[in-house]
C-alpha cells in the first residue's frame, strides 16, 4: 500500500530545564491536505514545530518523510526534504527587499556572485500562479504586514517546498487578508502541497482545515475530522473543560466624562507620516472603552502619546478635568493615570529587579518607601509587595525576592496588573492586557478590569483580540490607519461588521 | 550547605575574580618564558612580591605606601567607571576626566596659588562638567558613550598640554614641584606617613578613596536614586515607563562619574607624587586600568577597593623585574589579559550554575524516586 | 600645498582601510570596539618583517610580505575577539577595550624583548625602518606616492562589491539585521560572524601597518596608533556603514588630521598664532561635532553588539 503520509511525527518528546515542552506527541500528515494543530498558548505548537523545522533536537521520537524516517538537525535538513515554515514572527530582513529575503540562503550565483534575473523571474512566476501580487524590489520596511506575510510563503514557494507550516499565520491580519490567507492556503493544497497550519482560532480551523490535533500541556490529546466536530468539542479539548469565555458583568453606568482627548496627532518613527491623525476621544466613569484594530494602525503610538512616552505633535489631552498634554509622565502618573503597558518585558518590569522592587516601580518615591533623607525603607516594601502578591495571587519562586526573570508570563503580567490597580487610579489604560496567557489568567485580568469600572473608574483597553473587545468592552471605538474610524456598540454589531471597519472598508464620521 | 554558597551571587564574582587572575599571571608567566625562559619564574614572582622585594621592613612599608598612593586615584578610577556602568554605560571616558582633573588640581595648586581643598574642589567640578559632555551627547544626541569618551580623552589631553605649559620648569618638560611652588596644596598626611616609614606621599587620599568607595555602594543599594539608577541601567524603557527623568539621570551618572576620576587624580597629583610632562602623547593609563580593577572587583564598589589594590599592587611589581631581560610592561600585559578574561564572568557564572542545576536534578532525581515527576513549576 | 593633500589621501587611506574593517564586523553583527589594538599588532607584524626580511629582496617581494604579516597578525589577533563575543557571549564593550590595553602593552612588550635581546641597553620600544619604508613610496614629482593610496582604493572596491554583490555579502548583512531570520534559512550565523570579525582584522592589520608607514620612518609602540581605530569608527557612523559613504567621510578627516601635521607650511595659519596643540585637538572636535549631528538617525545594522543564541528565538 502507498504510503499516505507526508511527514509523521511519532512520540515527540522535547524538555526544557524545569519544563517538558513534548510529551510523547504523534502527528500524522497526510500529503495534500490541511492539518490544523491545536493548542492554547504554552500548548507546546510551536516547539513541535520548531522540532520538525530542526531549531530544536527532541530527545525522543522519530520523524519520517514520505514514510522514510529522517534525523532534522537543522533547517538545512529541513529545506532539504522540502519543508518550509511561515513563523509567527516573520523572519525578514527589514532592509533587504523582498526579492533578497526570498533567495536568501538558496541564492543564484556564478563564482559567488550574485545572479538575480532569473530568481526574479522565477519570483514573479508564482505571485503570479498563487495570486500573491508581490512587488519582488519592494523593501520590507515600506509593504504591509500581509505583503510580508506573502513574502514568506513566496519563500518556501521558491524553494519548492512540498510541506508548508504556518504558524499562527492569522494573529496581524485583518478579517478580510485572513479571507484571502484562506483561500492561498486551499490554492496550495489543490496544488498537492501538504500544509499544517498551527492556531488557536476554532472557526478559522473549522473554515480551512481538513483535519485537527489537538494539544495540551505538552501532551497529545487527539486528531479529529474537523468537519464531523462542532466548535464547542474542538474547544473542550484544546483547555480541557468546558469553559465560558464570557465575562459576566453588569449593565455599565456611564458617570462623568474623565478623559477628554481632543485632536492628538503623534509622529511615525518607522515612515514621514503621522502615526495618529487627529484622534478625539472620550472616556467616561463607569466605563471600559476599547481600540480595537489590527496590529501597527498607530494604537501603540496613541498609548504612548497619551502616556507621555512620545511627544505629541499637536492636540491637548484632559484627565480629571486636568490639561497634562505636556506634564512629564511622572506628574501624568500621579494624576491619576495608570498604565499596563503593551510590552511587560520592554516597558513593564525591570526583568533584573526583584518582585518587591518591581511592585514599588511606581510608587519607591513616596513617603511610604522612601525616607526624608532619600534611603529606601526596604521593611515597607518588603510589607506591601507581600500584600499585592497575596491579594492578587502573584505566583513566584521565592515570594518578594524573586528575580522577576525567572517568573512565567502570566504571573509577571499579573503582578504589573496589581500594582497598577493598587494605585487606585482614576483612569486604567490596559494595552493588551491579556496578550500570551492561558485561559486562567485572562479570565481574572477581565474580571479585575470589571471591577475597576464597576467602582466607577474610566477603563481604555487597547486590543488586538476581537473576542476580547466583543467581551470586555461597553463601547469599541475601530482605529485604522491612526484614526477612529467608527464606533459600535457590542451589543449590537457582530465581529464581521467589526471586521469591515479594522480593514478600512467601513467608515464614519465618528463625533467625539 | 556548601551548594548555597555556591549559588550565592557575590561568592560566584570572587571565584570568577579569581580564576580571572589566576589565568591572567598564567598567561603573563607564559608570555616571559618565551621571551627568556630562564628568568620567568624570578620575573613573575617580582611582580607578585612587590614592596616584599626589600628584605627590610622599613623598606618594604615605605615602598607599600608608594603602591597605595597610586591606588587610590585607581580606586577613584574603577568606581568612576563602575558607577556609570550600573546605570548601562562604559565610561572609557574616564582616562580623560582624570586628565582634566590632573590639569585642574595642577593649575590651581601652582597657577592659582588655592589650598589643597580648593583644588579638589575644583578638579571634581571640572571632571563632573567634562563627563556632563558625554552625558549630553548620549542623552540628546545618542553618540555613542565610547566613541564620543576616546574623542573627549585626546582633547582633554592635548588641552591640558597646552594648559600646564603655562606652570612648567623651562629646563625640562615637567610641571614645577608642589613642595616649592604650590605647598598650600599640598595634601595633609595626617601623621600617616609615620606608619609608612616616613613616606610623606601618604595622605588622607587613601582614606577618602576607600570612604567614597563606601558612600557609592550606600547610595547604590540603600537610596532612591540608586533605585533609580540602577533600574534605569537594566531597562531604560521601563525607568521612562514609570516616570524616572531617564536623560537626566544620564547626565547626572556621567557628571558624578567624571567628577569621581578627576578627584581621583587629584588625590595623585596633589601628593605630588608625580609632575605631568607637558609634552605627553597618550593620556594617563589610569583610567583604563580602572576599567580592569572595576570588572575584576565583579562591579562591587567593595569588591573593587580589593581589586583595584591588586591592580595596582602588580603594576608596581613590575618595576621589579630583570630590566636586562624583561620590561615593566609585562604588567599592563597581565591587567590587559585580565580586563579580556573578564568578559568571560558571565560565562563562568553560566557554567557554574548549569552544573550546580545538573547536580541538584541528580539528587532530586535520587530522592524522589518512584515518585512521579513533576511538572516545571519553576 | 601638495603636501596637504599627499597626507589627506594617506590618512584617509588609513581610516577608510580600518574603516571598512569595523564595517565587515558590525554588518555581522559584531561590534569590533578593539581595531585599535587590531591596528597595533597588524603594525607589529609589519614592522617585524621590515625588520628581519631579507636585504635586497627588491620592491615589491617586500611590499607584499610585510603586507602579509601585517594581515596574519591582525586577523589571528581579531579572533581573540571572535572566540569572546562569538562563542562565549562575552561583552563586547568590555573585550574591545581589553584588546586595545592588550594590543599596546603586548607590542610594547614584544618589541622591548626583542630590542633588548640584541642589545641589552635598547630597552625602547622602537622599531625602525627607513630603507624599507621607501619600497612603499613613489615619488611623482615632488608628490610622494604612497601605494597604500591605491591599496585603499582596491580594498574600497572590494568591500563594495563584496558587501552589494555577492551572496557572502547579503548573507554577511543578514547576520547583522536579523540573526533569526539567517539562521532560519540555514545560514550558520555563528560562521558569518565569525567571517565578519576576521575581515576586520585583514582590514585593521592593514590599516596599522598603513598608519605607520604613513610620514614617520620609526615607530614607537607604547603610542600605540593615537586613537586612529576609534576616529575610523566615527567615520564609519558617519558613513552610516555604507563603503562609498565611508570613504567620502574618510577624506574629511583625513584633510583635518592632515591639518595638524602641516598647517606650520600656510603662512595664513601661522600668521594665526593657534598653538599646535589645537591642531591635534582638530580631528577629535570635529568628529564629536559630526557624531553629534549624524547619531540620531543611525542606520546600525539592528542586531549589532547583541550575541546570537540559537536557544533565543
Amino acid at each position: 500500500m502507498e504510503n499516505q503520509y507526508a511527514i509523521e511525527m511519532l512520540h515527540i518528546t522535547k524538555k526544557f530545564p524545569g519544563i517538558i515542552a513534548n510529551d510523547d506527541v504523534t502527528i500524522q500528515l497526510k500529503k495534500g491536505e490541511i492539518h490544523a494543530l491545536l493548542g492554547e498558548n504554552g500548548a507546546g505548537k510551536s516547539t513541535l514545530m520548531s522540532v520538525l523545522f530542526g531549531l530544536y533536537q527532541a530527545e525522543e521520537g522519530i520523524i519520517k518523510k514520505d514514510g522514510k524516517e529522517v534525523k532534522i538537525n537543522n533547517p538545512n535538513d529541513a529545506n532539504d526534504l522540502g519543508i518550509g515554515m511561515v513563523h509567527q514572527h516573520f523572519k525578514l530582513v527589514e532592509c533587504f527587499t523582498v526579492l533578497d529575503n526570498i533567495i536568501m540562503g538558496v541564492e543564484p550565483n556564478k563564482f559567488g556572485f550574485l545572479q538575480k534575473k532569473e530568481a526574479r523571474e522565477k519570483v514573479l512566476a508564482l505571485s503570479e500562479k498563487y495570486g500573491l501580487h508581490v512587488d519582488p524590489d519592494a523593501y520590507i520596511e515600506d509593504i504591509t504586514v500581509g505583503m510580508q506575510q506573502r513574502t514568506e510563503i513566496l519563500k518556501m514557494l521558491y524553494r519548492e517546498n512540498e510541506v508548508l507550516i504556518f504558524d499562527e499565520p492569522t494573529a496581524v491580519l485583518t478579517p478580510q487578508e485572513i479571507e484571502e490567507l484562506m483561500q492561498i492556503m486551499k490554492n496550495l493544497a489543490a496544488e498537492g502541497k501538504s500544509i499544517l497550519f498551527i492556531s488557536h482560532k476554532l472557526n478559522e480551523i473549522k473554515a480551512v482545515a481538513d483535519r485537527c490535533s489537538v494539544l495540551r500541556k505538552g501532551k497529545y490529546i487527539g486528531t479529529v475530522d474537523t468537519k464531523d466536530a462542532t466548535i464547542e468539542e474542538l474547544s473542550a479539548m484544546m483547555v480541557g473543560h468546558d469553559v465560558s469565555l464570557h465575562v459576566q458583568k453588569d449593565e455599565s453606568k456611564p458617570g462623568e466624562v474623565i478623559l477628554d482627548i481632543e485632536n492628538m496627532t503623534v509622529a511615525s518613527k518607522m515612515h514621514n507620516n503621522n502615526a495618529v491623525k487627529n484622534v478625539s476621544l472620550k472616556v467616561r466613569r463607569g466605563e471600559v472603552v476599547c481600540i480595537a484594530g489590527i496590529d501597527g494602525n498607530g494604537q501603540t503610538e496613541f498609548v504612548h502619546g497619551l502616556t507621555g512616552l512620545e511627544p505629541l505633535v499637536s492636540g491637548k489631552v484632559t484627565l480629571c478635568g486636568q490639561d497634562i498634554t505636556k506634564m512629564p509622565i511622572r506628574k501624568k502618573l500621579t494624576s491619576g493615570m495608570s498604565h499596563i503597558p503593551e510590552d511587560r518585558h520592554k516597558h513593564g518590569l525591570v526583568l533584573d529587579y526583584s518582585l518587591e522592587d518591581n511592585c514599588v516601580l511606581q510608587r519607591y518615591y513616596e513617603p511610604e518607601f522612601t525616607d526624608k533623607f532619600g534611603f529606601l525603607r526596604r521593611d515597607n516594601i518588603r510589607k506591601y509587595s507581600e500584600k499585592l502578591i497575596e491579594q492578587y495571587d502573584v505566583r513566584s519562586g521565592q515570594g518578594p525576592i524573586t528575580i522577576a526573570r525567572s517568573m512565567s508570563g502570566g504571573n509577571q503580567q499579573k503582578a504589573i496588573v496589581a500594582r497598577e490597580i493598587d494605585k487606585n487610579p482614576e483612569l486604567l489604560i490596559a494595552v493588551q492586557p491579556t496578550r500570551g496567557l492561558d485561559v486562567g489568567a485572562i479570565e481574572y485580568i477581565h474580571k479585575q478590569i470589571v471591577a475597576q469600572r464597576d467602582a466607577g473608574k474610566g477603563v481604555l483597553i487597547v486590543s488586538l483580540e476581537l473576542e476580547e473587545v466583543m467581551d470586555v468592552s461597553d463601547r469599541i471605538l475601530v482605529m485604522f490607519e491612526g484614526e477612529i474610524v467608527g464606533e459600535l456598540d457590542p451589543k449590537t454589531t457582530t465581529e464581521e461588521e467589526l471586521g469591515l471597519y479594522m480593514a478600512g472598508a467601513k467608515r464614519d464620521e465618528v463625533k467625539a | 550547605m556548601s551548594k548555597k554558597i555556591l549559588r550565592n551571587e557575590a561568592f560566584q564574582s570572587l571565584f570568577a575574580s579569581l580564576i580571572c587572575i589566576v589565568l591572567g599571571v598564567l598567561i603573563g608567566y607564559i608570555v616571559l618564558l618565551f621571551i627568556n625562559p630562564s628568568g620567568a619564574g624570578e620575573a613573575i614572582m617580582e611582580v607578585l612580591k612587590n614592596f616584599l622585594h626589600y628584605s627590610k621592613a622599613n623598606l618594604q612599608l615605605k615602598n607599600f605606601g608608594n603602591t597605595l598612593v597610586k591606588t587610590a586615584p585607581l580606586l577613584m578610577c574603577a568606581l568612576s567607571v563602575l558607577f556609570a556602568y550600573k546605570v548601562g554605560l562604559f565610561n572609557i571616558g574616564a582616562a580623560g576626566q582624570y586628565c582634566v582633573g590632573i590639569c585642574a588640581s595642577i593649575y590651581c595648586a601652582i597657577g592659582l596659588g588655592l589650598g589643597w581643598l580648593p583644588c579638589m574642589i575644583i578638579a571634581a567640578i571640572c571632571g563632573a562638567l567634562y563627563g556632563a559632555i558625554v552625558g549630553l551627547l548620549k542623552s540628546y544626541c545618542n553618540v555613542n558613550e565610547v566613541i564620543s569618551g576616546i574623542m573627549l580623552n585626546w582633547i582633554a589631553l592635548y588641552t591640558t598640554n597646552m594648559i600646564l605649559s603655562t606652570v612648567k620648569e623651562s629646563t625640562s618638560p615637567y610641571t614645577f614641584h608642589l613642595n616649592t611652588h604650590g605647598v598650600d596644596a599640598m595634601l595633609p598626611g595626617l601623621g600617616m606617613d609615620k606608619i609608612f616609614a616616613g613616606n610623606t606621599y601618604v595622605t588622607i587620599a587613601l582614606p577618602l578613596a576607600v570612604l567614597t568607595a563606601v558612600l557609592i555602594y550606600v547610595l547604590l543599594e540603600k537610596t532612591k536614586f540608586g533605585f533609580e539608577l540602577k533600574a534605569t541601567g537594566f531597562n531604560k524603557n521601563a525607568a521612562k515607563y514609570c516616570g524616572m527623568a531617564e536623560k537626566r539621570n544620564i547626565i547626572v551618572t556621567l557628571m558624578i562619574s567624571g567628577g569621581i576620576a578627576a578627584l581621583g587624580a587629584s588625590f595623585m597629583y596633589l601628593t605630588d607624587y608625580e609632575q605631568w610632562m607637558c609634552t605627553s602623547s597618550a593620556v594617563p593609563g589610569m583610567g583604563f586600568n580602572g576599567i580592569a580593577a572595576a570588572f575584576l572587583g565583579g562591579l562591587n564598589p567593595i569588591g573593587t577597593i580589593f581589586s583595584s589594590y591588586f591592580i595596582q599592587h602588580i603594576t608596581n611589581g613590575g618595576a621589579y623585574v630583570d630590566k636586562t631581560m624583561y620590561c615593566s610592561q609585562i604588567s599592563d600585559l597581565i591587567s590587559s589579559l585580565i580586563i579580556y578574561l573578564c568578559g568571560f564572568v558571565f560565562f563562568i557564572k553560566f557554567a557554574m550554575n548549569k552544573y550546580l542545576d545538573k547536580q541538584e536534578e541528580k539528587e532530586a532525581l535520587k530522592a524522589k524516586g518512584a515518585e512521579s515527576e513533576k511538572g516545571g513549576d519553576k | 600645498m601638495l603636501l596637504l593633500v599627499q597626507y589627506t589621501l594617506v590618512f584617509a587611506s588609513v581610516l577608510i582601510l580600518v574603516a571598512l574593517g569595523g564595517c565587515f564586523a558590525e554588518h555581522s553583527g559584531v561590534i569590533n570596539l578593539g581595531l585599535e589594538g587590531v591596528m597595533v599588532i597588524g603594525a607589529l607584524g609589519g614592522a617585524l618583517m621590515m625588520r628581519y626580511a631579507p636585504d635586497g629582496i627588491g620592491t615589491f617581494p617586500l611590499i607584499m610580505l610585510v603586507l602579509i604579516a601585517s594581515v596574519v597578525f591582525g586577523t589571528v589577533y581579531s579572533s581573540l575577539l571572535g572566540v569572546a563575543c562569538i562563542n562565549f557571549k562575552a561583552n563586547q564593550t568590555i573585550v574591545g577595550t581589553a584588546l586595545n590595553m592588550l594590543g599596546t602593552a603586548a607590542a610594547t612588550v614584544i618589541v622591548k624583548a626583542i630590542n633588548t635581546a640584541t642589545n641589552p641597553n635598547d630597552v625602547s620600544s622602537t622599531i625602525q625602518y627607513v630603507d624599507e619604508k621607501k619600497a612603499f613610496i613613489v615619488n611623482i614629482g615632488s608628490f610622494e606616492f604612497n601605494w597604500f593610496m591605491l591599496i585603499a582604493l582596491i580594498a574600497l572596491v572590494i568591500a563594495y562589491v563584496t558587501l552589494y554583490k555577492t551572496k557572502f555579502g547579503l548573507r554577511l548583512m543578514a547576520c547583522g539585521e536579523h540573526p533569526q531570520a539567517a539562521d532560519s534559512v540555514g545560514i550558520n550565523v555563528y560562521k558569518m560572524r565569525w567571517a565578519g570579525v576576521l575581515i576586520s582584522g585583514v582590514y585593521g592589520g592593514l590599516g596599522g601597518i598603513c598608519y605607520i608607514l604613513s610620514g614617520v620612518s620609526e615607530w614607537k609602540f607604547e603610542n600605540g596608533v593615537a586613537g586612529f581605530g576609534f576616529l575610523a569608527l566615527a567615520v564609519m557612523i558617519f558613513g552610516q556603514w555604507k563603503p562609498s559613504r565611508i570613504a567620502m567621510a574618510a577624506l574629511i578627516f583625513g584633510f583635518f588630521r592632515a591639518l595638524s601635521n602641516t598647517y606650520f607650511g600656510f603662512d595664513f595659519l601661522v600668521s594665526l598664532d593657534i598653538t599646535g596643540s589645537v591642531y591635534n585637538m582638530m580631528p577629535y572636535i570635529i568628529c564629536l561635532i559630526v557624531l553629534a549631528f549624524t547619531s540620531k538617525k543611525s542606520r546600525a545594522p539592528k542586531a549589532e553588539g547583541i550575541p546570537y543564541d540559537k536557544g533565543q528565538r
